[in-house]
């Protein structure tokens, strides 16, 4: 009896529980990722900002790290409980307005308010004519290289070419006492990316010109000889394999690395974690025929379908593409401005570093848009570590990734 | 009659609860795995079983369950053969005793995420400190790159699944020392049983119910277990060190195929299960034996 | 005898020596990385140039350490309790009763353990969702109490077992009622299995990862793991003299609960209490 009665007790709390957790209204829920430790604060204060200026509507910020928002996404979408906006990576957009989740922001957007974007980076979040997302985050990536490592191993300017890479990895080598010429990422997020740095300059893209994957080109397969090649010569850090984009980051943050390619945050890391480092910002070299690319990627922030509080939705949005909030958001974390009167203040406009990324700009890529890009990204990354590792031949990597990609491009 | 509901009665909470946590989401599972389901688990059409077809055929989840195998096996008996004296020695009265069993303890102190965190941190190639401690001693004069090939990377994560079972297999048999009577060894010593004759007669004997849960117990958690393994490898390079479930969470939440991942979940419920009944009914037949 | 016991330490602790340093050896790199200047973190020294413990109170105030602790101490409390509340009369029916159901019962138990909390999170989370219950600390602590009833019967059990009827019959002899019996000679009795079990179960809950980050979802109902971890999951930079400095002091709670409760892990105690 006893018993019985507790059994009850806890339906009756249970439920008592879900009447307290019913959403109110008016209130706007929003996914963000964390870039960094600046993220959630920033939040916070764009939370008290907006309040402030628009009484009636509160907002949620919910902070989910990066490595679980697309599961965290993916459970709450299947549940009907996701919120109202959320950050997500462009490249997975398609799978969202494809499944019919995003809410196409049309209506909301103004000539005046599109106008506020630099182009290059709203462009990825426009699918079949329709804004599904507005780009929050924006980054390329560029090569960063340690000059006092140049200077000693006697390099006059950065590498324009990927056989001066080569020979300037050798002379840094050569200094011996643990550097490295040249940094290699090899495990984890963008492992795919970092090859087609040297794909692009060898002329393939990404899917050829017929849609299939370009990963059984000439090009593709000069391009994983190279840096195949330069592992083995032990131009790279050992262990490429182990090491993801955070750890090259690493090492050369402690001077060990001459040389590599990644996104503009590094600069803000290095200015708190290893203030005196001597580093510059230069292009990624080119390939035989003077072709390079970079890689291009944005955030959006979208608008559920099943929002019930669109409109006030679309206001914070709004709030949050203003030039103050812009700034303050991309100086903190490092990215490059999508905002066309932000990109003009001094903080960018004197700034090398971002100057070297910015002119990157025409030659980067996005991520195709494609439904099974993560699985296309996931089969390349194998395939690279396999050659890396040395457990297979180029060729026949190469060739048993285009064949699975293809048959992901079919579906 | 009270004595006929009591039992009933008494198990009756404990029984809700763990059926609410499971009927539920297992039956969810099914749903899912027999259906055609769009990247957020909506479901479309029934499509019998072809996601079970489509992995089968996937020469990585072969490769992957035969690790996940391996990897079972090592850790759950590494952590019994350790655990054993580990337990016994703990459970004689010796100084400083409670210091020694709270640092055994310490790694389950730790959540696997955690622990797996630190490791990867320590194990890195070029900054980690196992290299520099290693070096220092004169074990190695250059750095091991841990975690960059699965012929290192797997022991270490072994030997790492080892470590922190340890703590909650030691924890159970020194619950089930704890219940043998002093007086059985008192006993013994009178009719002149040496240590080991004591072990195998009276230690093993009482203590084999609490060896047989620590081994049905250790196989299902170690045989779920993914922190370890997808923290330090993501089950790279190349697949290479990927178990079952690393394998299963990539399909799931990065490639958004929830309907052949849940095909993997079951057919993973289905291996547990099978091995676990088979255990049970062998166990309890050489107790009744 | 005096003699005798320093001789057994002795061995005890040579012959756990290296299970020992393999235990601290993590610890020790987690102490040392906690206390390094920033600038230092990055670099394989072992002892860092000057001891900064002030990291511990910047990490503190950083992480929102405090709200983070209380939640894992709530969560974990409600599933120990609960736990044990419930597995122990579960396990004195099993262990005193026989009744139609005993097998199906015990072997349901196992089943639920054996599927994995990745895999089970995606239903949970509907059902907690059509139940309006996410976000809900309580919640979670119940689901971990659900996680663990099945280890907590078991174990209790399989002591009960061992137990012998004769001084239950006895007390019965005396008079005393069912009741009375339990109270005053059975549970005391138990108190080593029921010191396992709440261990183990607070362990469980206090280290729990995939539903708490499924389940929460805004910094205040976070709990220690998922605050942790969302210092190193993805970040572009990675504070990681703070991350080492917060996974160091989530294990005091656990290391000062196992301290108490290990004294109860005694051979003999339960026994000699009656005799």
């Amino acid at each position: 009896m006893k018993l019985a009665k507790w059994t009850v007790g806890l339906m009756a709390g249970m439920s008592m529980l879900a009447l307290a957790a019913q959403a109110n209204a008016g209130e706007v829920r929003v996914t963000v990722a964390e870039y960094s430790a600046k993220t959630g604060p920033y939040f916070n204060d764009v939370k008290k900002e907006f309040e402030a200026a628009n009484p009636g509507i509160t907002v949620k910020f919910e902070v989910v790290p990066w490595d679980v928002l697309l599961q965290k996404l993916t459970t709450d979408i299947t549940a009907g409980t996701n919120a109202d906006l959320s950050i997500i990576g462009t490249r997975w957009l398609i799978d969202f307005v494809q499944q019919d989740v995003a809410e196409p922001l049309d209506s909301y957007i103004t000539p005046e308010f599109k106008d506020r974007f630099i182009e290059t980076f709203l462009k990825p979040s426009i699918m079949e004519g329709k804004t599904y997302g507005l780009p929050i985050a924006a980054s390329a990536r560029a090569m960063y290289y340690n000059k006092e490592l140049f200077e000693k191993a006697g390099i006059a300017k950065p590498p324009a070419t990927w056989t001066e890479l080569q020979e300037d990895a050798r002379k840094i080598k050569a200094l011996g006492s643990g550097t490295f010429g040249f940094g290699m990422q090899g495990k984890e997020i963008e492992t795919d990316v970092y090859y087609y740095y040297a794909m692009w300059s060898y002329g393939t893209e990404i899917l050829n010109k017929d849609g299939t994957s370009g990963l059984s080109t000439p090009g593709a397969l000069e391009a994983a000889k190279l840096y195949k090649s330069m592992i083995d010569e032990g131009l790279t850090e050992p262990g490429v394999t182990s090491n993801n984009r955070e750890d090259v980051q690493n090492l050369f943050k402690q001077g060990k690395i001459g040389m590599m390619i990644t996104a503009p945050f590094l600069s803000n890391q290095i200015k708190e974690e290893a203030p005196n480092l001597k580093y510059g910002v230069a292009a990624i070299p080119a390939g035989p025929t003077g072709a390079r690319g970079t890689y291009g990627v944005t955030d959006s922030i979208i608008m559920f379908k099943n929002s019930k509080n669109k409109d006030e939705a679309w206001k914070l949005l709004d709030f949050l593409f203003i030039k103050e909030q812009r700034a303050k958001f991309t100086q903190g974390e490092g990215f490059l401005p999508v905002n066309k009167e932000e990109a003009k203040m001094d903080y960018y406009v004197n700034n090398a570093d971002l100057a070297a990324f910015t002119s990157l700009l025409p030659d980067a890529r996005f991520a195709p848009v494609i439904p099974g890009w993560e699985e296309i990204a996931q089969i390349t990354s194998d395939a690279m570590q396999k050659i890396y590792l040395g457990n297979s031949e180029p060729e026949a990597a190469l060739k048993e990734a285009a064949e699975k990609a293809n048959a992901v491009l079919k579906k | 009659m009270q004595n006929r509901i009591l039992p009933y009665l008494l198990t009756l909470p404990s029984l809700f609860l763990a059926a609410v946590v499971i009927f539920w989401p297992v039956w969810d599972l099914i749903q899912i795995s027999t259906h055609d389901v769009n990247r957020f688990g909506q479901l479309r059409d029934f499509n019998g079983f072809a996601n079970y077809y489509a992995f089968l055929a996937d020469p990585d989840f072969l490769a992957a369950l035969w690790r996940t195998a391996l990897w079972t096996v090592l850790v759950v008996c590494g952590a019994l053969l350790l655990s054993v004296p580990v337990a016994l020695i703990l459970n004689t009265d010796f100084y400083g005793r409670g210091i020694a069993r709270v640092i055994i303890m310490l790694p389950w102190a730790v959540s696997l995420t955690m622990t797996a965190v630190v490791w990867r941190w320590a194990l890195n190639g070029e900054s980690g400190m196992l290299n520099s401690a290693l070096m220092a001693v004169g074990v190695i004069d250059q750095n091991i790159q841990w975690l960059s090939r699965a012929g290192t990377a797997f022991p270490m994560q072994v030997l790492i699944g080892i470590l922190v079972t340890v703590p909650f297999t030691t924890t159970i048999f020194l619950g089930g020392l704890s219940s043998i009577p002093d007086d059985l060894y008192e006993a013994a010593a009178l009719e002149g049983a040496t240590p080991l004759q004591q072990f195998s007669e009276i230690t093993f004997p009482l203590l084999k119910p609490f060896i047989n849960i620590a081994i049905v117990l250790n196989t299902i958690y170690v045989f779920n277990s993914f922190p370890i393994i997808w923290v330090m490898t993501q089950g790279g390079p190349a697949n290479s060190t990927d178990i079952l479930v690393t394998h299963l969470y990539k399909l799931a939440f990065r490639i958004g195929k929830l309907g052949e991942a849940s095909a993997v979940s079951l057919l993973m419920f289905a291996i547990l299960l099978i091995f676990t009944m088979i255990y049970v009914r062998l166990a309890m037949r050489e107790q009744r034996a | 005898m005096r003699n005798g016991k320093l001789k057994r330490s002795i061995i005890a602790w040579l012959l756990l020596a290296p299970l020992i340093v393999v235990t601290i050896f993590p610890f020790a790199v987690m102490l040392l990385t906690a206390v390094k200047p920033r600038q230092e973190v990055l670099s394989p020294t072992w002892w860092p140039s000057e001891f900064r413990w002030s990291n511990f109170a910047d990490m503190w105030v950083a992480t929102g350490f405090g709200q983070a602790l209380a939640n894992s101490l709530y969560v974990s409390g409600i599933a120990t309790v609960g736990a044990i509340l419930i597995s122990v009369p579960a396990a004195y029916a099993m262990s005193r009763f026989r009744f139609a159901g005993y097998g199906t019962f015990r072997q349901f138990l196992l089943v639920s353990q054996m599927i994995s909390p990745i895999v089970l999170v995606l239903g949970l989370f509907r059902l907690m969702a059509a139940w309006g219950l996410i976000e809900s600390t309580t919640a979670l602590g119940v689901i971990y109490m659900a996680f663990n009833v099945a280890f907590t019967v078991w174990m209790l059990q399989s002591y009960f077992d061992t137990i012998a009827r004769d001084l239950e019959e006895a007390a019965w002899m005396e008079g005393a009622g069912r009741w009375q019996t339990l109270r005053k000679v059975f549970l005391p009795l138990c108190v080593p299995a029921i010191a396992v079990t709440a261990i183990f179960t607070f362990i469980n809950a206090w280290n729990e990862f995939v539903v708490a980050l499924t389940m929460l979802r805004s910094q205040e109902s976070y709990t220690l793991p998922i605050q942790v971890f969302s210092l190193v999951a993805g970040r572009y930079t990675i504070e990681w003299h703070h991350v080492m400095a917060a996974t160091l002091l989530a294990t005091l709670p656990v290391a000062i609960l196992f301290t108490w409760l290990q004294r109860y892990l005694v051979r003999g105690l339960a026994l000699g209490a009656v005799k």
